[in-house]
């Protein structure tokens, strides 16, 4: 036997100091907790009220088209019925449920005490679920969105959906996007920093594979549907004409964006639950995975090709027969990855023996369903085919064969086979069976005969139908199956009211005798030691580990610098680094998000002067959160056991936070890729409203070198800052933030006044509305550097910011350099390119 | 005066009629030449997929109405020649002549007293 | 509640919907072979004795069964896909143009003579001849539209700032329903249209007679229809060649009772259809531009219906 990391026994006290430091509050500071173990279940939990929620909608629409010229549900109630049940299922249940399930299962896969930013995790699950509430009520309000949840304009701008209910999309969504942006940015650095010693990246689970490129995933593909909502509101609100054709805008600028989102939207969902399987179907034929690096390699080509199929929504656009080819091809070969997991997955029933357990039958269940909505995908991936189908009930049979298929069986699987981990006993055997079959079968009845209906001509989104159609009979079976699909799920909510006992101090232990690091023995703080891992199924080869890591024989086996800590590892092969001090239960976390809710809900029913005092209070919150989370190298580097000394503190690429901050700029320099893209597009399709054809003269080159010289200064300014910090000299660190602080401003002002001056206003053509939204971009991104800088500032002024702890300056300078480049790149868009193009 | 004639002339002809529910036609075929017809633009029709018009009266418990545009006694032959010749037995109504055969008009005569 | 027709990419009137109905059948079949195949595989790796499995369990099989197979297929079916509908895409020199114009909720139809102007213009019914091609010219005139008629081909979007042509042969006599296929709001459900295909001499008779204005009224009645027409205000959104209505907001009534349909393929057409569209249309299809007109006598309201119903 190897030598342990920490001799036996361990000191009383130690135990009672990791559960002290761990305790979660109590009373109603019980909202105000953090830890995974805690919002992950919330944030499941609430993820299962929208599916619930969204679910009722859907059988108001089966009640509807039960019978032909059923008046069960009006027009407009149907039309806002659907909007909502398709809205809700992807934007509020699906992505956030598979991050919730990411929040809670990651940590305690990677035998980590919780992930990296645990109160930006409570910050995402209130901002979501206080957000999608407010949403949900437009519907009891009659003011729901009607546009289809893809919104296109210009059904969904200022002349054809003057109401509200647009906007309540555009800023509900948007913001919830924000929320599911944060759960990103923690999963990205979660998977890559918080690993148990020795898991590195070839031994990482499946799963924790899965939801790195899921991160990667959102953190390329949100952007888009970010920065086409910021359009349309700000089409609806200014009536800049980014969508309007008459004004050199274009409806399918609208399309290109939304779908470059919306297609990796689908393996956004789907990947995280293909990682489900990867996990249950070795535990439960008990061997390893068979083909493990095909299947990683499955998921990140899953990653790639997802982002350039996105115009196969679109064959029905009239678009040239060239890139029609292209989709098409890469549509089908999108599929291949899919393929090898599937095989996968056989080649490990194949090699061990299945046991036919709950979460055996999802999976089964799943496969089946999966494969045939993929067959029926590989269909509408052939142009001329979609070109009959395409916006008819077949697809609609074909989506929730993939996402019910591909993503909700998987979910049930996952919570029958995890639960235990959770729960003082798991569910029931029996009911779960029963539910399994009512889903099943349910699940068949209601949507394959809608392949049949829309061969036979019916399209979706109509809330009626002649008799005379034929579509009567398949339409009843369809909410027959309906029904069946409803008993199940209360199958499902009975087994979970009698059995699901969470928070408990016990969970039912490793009952699938699986053997990856979740199912060590858990409480509050995780594991009581973080063990060291040497293969991908430790409990399956270190058969004493469980007992081992109990009893505080692996590393950190207690709290010993009196705060939550977790080990923070390299990123590749997951060698400790230092001991990350992490933020407790926290009421500013909380309020900040229910403040940024009622923000944008104030936002929405156009209370635009009263949304200034949530808006501000918000950026208060934050702030006084954030203002405890750069503890500082106080305390001396600890000895986490076998001789491993770890800092406490860490500045700089080494850092978590500093990892936070690049994938922050990602989303940042995403969501201005995406307006290039609209900018350059909009110049292909309406190249009479730029200034070659319409002879307003551009602004002269004056006021876009000023801006360019402004922004290259402030960036000089806030690095001599960062040398002067370094020497410690303080008061020339507050000085150059002073000085930097307003000319990044000043260049935005300069930038802008130039283009005003030659009389150019938003409002008049598409050409001027991206012009000036490069600019209104930029001024977000001012905005949130100045505040930053004058925190840091403020940090320097309370003596927490010095040549060591600083962090905040650091991170502070990345995004300011980020901000300044990006202003460069934005004025050599609109300056240079239409003189070249001119 | 003439049109008062033709009135009491259908009145009359009326009394000697088995009871309404009794007309030969046939139910079935008369309901799909309503659902043909779209009479349920404007009228609300059990029985008719669709048929919630609200222009004129709804034709719920039809076979129990006692009076045809509150105005003609409610007999077969009468409701045969109204929806065929609306506009002659009431000038000022709403509802157009129909080009129904005798055979149709019977048969939909036939559905309308389903309604109960 | 209107005549029913054929709305079903399965029954193929045309060559372009026949070569994708194959295709469908094809794909059909390959893909019951493989769902069979896979669900097979499955039960024999759950079931079948561990050692006759076994060949199944390794990373050969996952790279056989998930990208050579895969890629061998979809190769196969792309190509094969390309070849079968090649004709689709090309285009043929066809002679008769006709101009369709989405609107929130009906369909605006113009023919175009040698010149390209307009010779004829009518609503939510194209009438074409049998065994021509003929293209079609499709434009919105508010939001995203598509324009699909199953039985004869794929749809094609109607979109703001674009124009897009799709050509079209219908190969036998018929009446093929066609309906809008990208979500339009309110009224979505209720946008149908017929297209009419009739030989070709028919469909120039048909032609010749839509060109020609109004008749002229044949009795006082169907006169004092025309003149209520006028006289409530019709004229302002609505079209009759040959009277003083010239209205372009809603279709053009000149020939409206010759029509299949009324109120973009929602309703029969006669007298009683039209009396009852005119009053209550708001309650018929919520939210479409023609307001319920309920300030004429029922007398008047019919003089109305009947006069449009004359319109042959």
């Amino acid at each position: 036997m190897t030598s342990y990391p920490n001799p036996l026994p361990r000191p009383k006290e130690e135990l009672a100091e990791l559960e002290r430091v761990w305790q979660p509050p109590s009373g109603f500071g019980i909202v105000t907790a953090v830890n995974n173990t805690y919002i992950g279940i919330y944030y499941v939990g609430t993820a299962v009220l929208f599916f619930l929620l969204a679910g009722i909608l859907a059988l108001l629409m089966r009640v509807q088209l039960a019978l032909p010229e059923n008046d069960f549900l009006a027009q407009d109630a149907y039309n806002q019925v659907f909007t909502m049940h398709g809205t809700i299922m992807m934007f509020l249940f699906a992505v956030p449920a598979v991050e919730a399930m990411a929040v809670y299962l990651l940590p305690n896969m990677q035998a980590a005490r919780d992930l990296p930013f645990p109160r930006l995790s409570a910050y995402a699950f209130w901002a979501y679920a206080v957000g999608g509430l407010f949403f949900f009520c437009s519907l009891l309000f009659g003011v729901a969105p009607d546009g289809g949840w893809f919104m296109y304009p210009p059904l969904t701008s200022y002349q054809h959906s003057p109401g509200i209910g647009a906007d309540f999309w555009l800023l509900g969504i948007g913001f919830i996007e924000i929320s599911a942006i944060a759960g990103a940015i923690e999963i990205a650095v979660g998977v890559l920093r918080t690993r148990a010693p020795g898991m590195t990246l070839d031994k990482l689970p499946v799963y924790c594979w899965a939801m790195l490129i899921f991160a990667g995933m959102i953190i390329f593909g949100f952007p888009a549907v970010i920065l086409c909502t910021a359009l349309l509101e700000i089409e609806r609100a200014f009536h800049w004409p980014f969508f309007i054709a008459e004004k050199g805008g274009d409806p399918l600028l609208w399309q290109h964006l939304f779908w470059f989102f919306g297609h990796p939207e689908v393996y956004i969902i789907f990947l995280p639950a293909a990682g489900f399987v990867s996990m249950i179907v070795p535990t439960m034929a008990q061997v390893p995975l068979v083909g493990y690096r095909w299947v990683v390699l499955a998921l990140i080509a899953t990653g790639f090709v997802a982002f350039g199929v996105w115009v196969h929504h679109m064959f029905a656009t009239g678009i040239p027969a060239l890139s029609l080819g292209f989709f098409s091809a890469a549509s089908m070969a999108v599929s291949v990855p899919s393929g090898v997991q599937v095989f996968a997955w056989i080649a490990t029933i194949a090699k061990g023996r299945l046991r036919l357990s709950v979460p055996s039958l999802f999976t089964l269940g799943f496969l089946a369903i999966f494969t045939l909505g993929g067959l029926t995908g590989v269909m509408v991936a052939i142009v001329p085919f979609d070109w009959q189908v395409h916006d008819t009930f077949f697809v609609v049979a074909h989506f929730h064969y993939v996402l019910i298929g591909g993503m909700v069986f998987p979910m049930f699987a996952a919570f029958y086979y995890w639960i235990p981990t959770a729960s003082t006993r798991p569910l029931s055997e029996t009911l779960g069976r029963w539910f399994f079959g009512l889903m099943f079968v349910g699940f068949n009845v209601t949507f394959f005969p809608m392949h049949i209906m829309g061969l036979l001509g019916m399209p979706r989104r109509v809330w009626t139908y002649p008799a005379e159609m034929g579509w009567g009979w398949l339409n009843l079976l369809a909410t027959a199956g309906a029904a069946l699909m409803t008993a199940g799920v209360l199958v499902f909510l009975a087994d979970l009211l009698r059995n699901f006992r969470p928070f408990g101090d016990r969970n039912a232990g490793n009952v699938w005798n699986a053997g990856t690091l979740e199912w060590l023995p858990n409480g509050n703080y995780a594991s009581r030691s973080i063990p060291s891992v040497a293969s991908r199924d430790p409990l399956w080869d270190q058969p004493h580990l469980a007992k081992d890591v109990e009893a505080g024989r692996y590393y950190l086996p207690g709290a010993p610098t009196g705060k939550r800590e977790t080990i923070v590892t390299s990123p590749i092969d997951a060698q400790p680094q230092y001991l990350l001090q992490m933020p407790g239960p926290s009421w500013p976390t909380v309020l900040a998000a229910w403040s940024t809710a009622v923000f944008f809900l104030m936002l929405t029913v156009k209370l635009y002067w009263l949304s200034i005092i949530p808006g501000l209070a918000a950026v208060a919150f934050v702030i006084r959160w954030l203002w405890e989370t750069d503890p500082g190298y106080y305390h001396p580097p600890v000895d986490v056991g076998g001789g491993v000394v770890l800092p406490v503190y860490a500045t700089g690429p080494v850092s978590h936070s500093w990892w936070a901050m690049i994938v922050l700029i990602l989303v940042i320099g995403s969501i201005f890729a995406c307006l290039v893209f609209a900018y350059l597009f909009l110049w292909t399709v309406s190249p009479d409203v730029w200034p070659a054809a319409t002879g307003l003269p551009l602004p002269d080159l004056v006021w876009p070198l000023a801006s360019a010289g402004l922004l290259g200064l402030s960036s000089v300014v806030i690095a001599l800052g960062g040398r002067a910090l370094a020497r410690s000299w303080h008061w020339l660190v507050r000085g150059a933030v002073l000085v930097a602080v307003p000319l990044p401003g000043l260049a935005l002002w300069a930038e802008l006044l130039g283009q005003w001056r030659t009389g150019l206003r938003a409002p008049d053509s598409g050409y001027a509305a991206v012009v000036y939204m490069a600019g209104a971009l930029q001024g977000t991104l001012v905005v949130v550097v100045a505040i930053m800088a004058l925190y840091t500032l403020a940090r320097s002024l309370c003596g927490l910011l010095d040549a060591r702890r600083r962090a905040t300056y650091d991170n502070t300078m990345l995004l300011w350099h980020y901000a300044v480049g990006q202003g460069l790149v934005g004025l050599a868009l609109v300056h240079v390119t239409p003189r070249l193009l001119g | 005066m003439a049109r008062l004639a033709v009135t009491m002339a259908l009145a009359l002809a009326a009394c000697g009629q088995p009871p309404a529910q009794a007309t030969d036609g046939d139910a079935q075929a008369g309901r799909s030449l309503i659902a043909r017809f779209d009479c349920g633009v404007c009228h609300t029709i059990p029985g008719i997929a669709g048929a919630r018009g609200k222009v004129g009266p709804s034709l719920d418990g039809f076979a129990e109405r006692a009076y045809i545009a509150g105005s003609l006694p409610n007999r077969p032959r009468v409701l045969m020649d109204w929806v065929r010749r609306a506009p002659e037995m009431a000038p000022n109504t709403a509802m157009p002549p129909f080009p129904f055969t005798d055979r149709e008009a019977l048969d939909v005569a036939a559905y309308l007293y389903t309604l109960r | 509640m209107s005549p029913h027709q054929q709305q079903s990419t399965l029954a193929a009137q045309g060559p372009a919907a026949d070569a994708i109905a194959t295709l469908w059948w094809v794909m059909l079949g390959a893909s019951a072979v493989i769902l069979l195949a896979v669900i097979g595989l499955i039960t024999f790796a759950i079931a079948a004795p561990p050692e006759r499995r076994r060949w199944l369990a390794s990373s050969r099989i996952v790279i056989a069964g998930g990208i050579v197979f895969p890629v061998v297929i979809l190769s196969t079916l792309l190509s094969w896909s390309l070849w079968a509908t090649r004709g689709l895409v090309a285009r043929p020199s066809a002679a008769l143009r006709i101009e369709v114009v989405g609107e929130q909720w009906w369909w605006r139809v113009t023919y175009l003579d040698d010149t390209g102007r307009p010779s004829v213009v009518t609503a939510n019914e194209i009438h074409v001849p049998v065994g021509v091609p003929v293209t079609l010219v499709l434009t919105t005139a508010d939001v995203i539209h598509s324009f699909w008629v199953p039985s004869l081909a794929g749809k094609l979007d109607m979109i703001p700032g674009h124009e897009n042509r799709m050509y079209l042969r219908a190969d036998s006599r018929g009446v093929y329903r066609g309906q809008c296929a990208e979500y339009c709001g309110g009224a979505h459900a209720l946008m149908a249209f017929y297209v009419v295909a009739l030989p070709p001499e028919a469909f120039e008779d048909w032609l010749t007679a839509q060109a020609r204005p109004a008749p002229e009224p044949a009795d006082d009645f169907l006169r004092r229809g025309r003149e209520l027409f006028l006289s409530t205000g019709c004229g302002a959104c609505h079209t009759v060649r040959g009277t003083a209505a010239t209205g372009v907001i809603g279709p053009d009534l000149t020939h409206v009772g010759s029509r299949t349909s009324l109120a973009a393929g929602i309703l029969a057409n006669n007298q009683g259809t039209l009396a009852g569209w005119i009053a209550a249309a708001q309650h018929i299809k919520p939210g479409n531009r023609m307001p319920s007109f309920n300030v004429v006598s029922g007398e008047e309201l019919r003089a109305i219906a009947a006069w449009l119903e004359s319109l042959r």
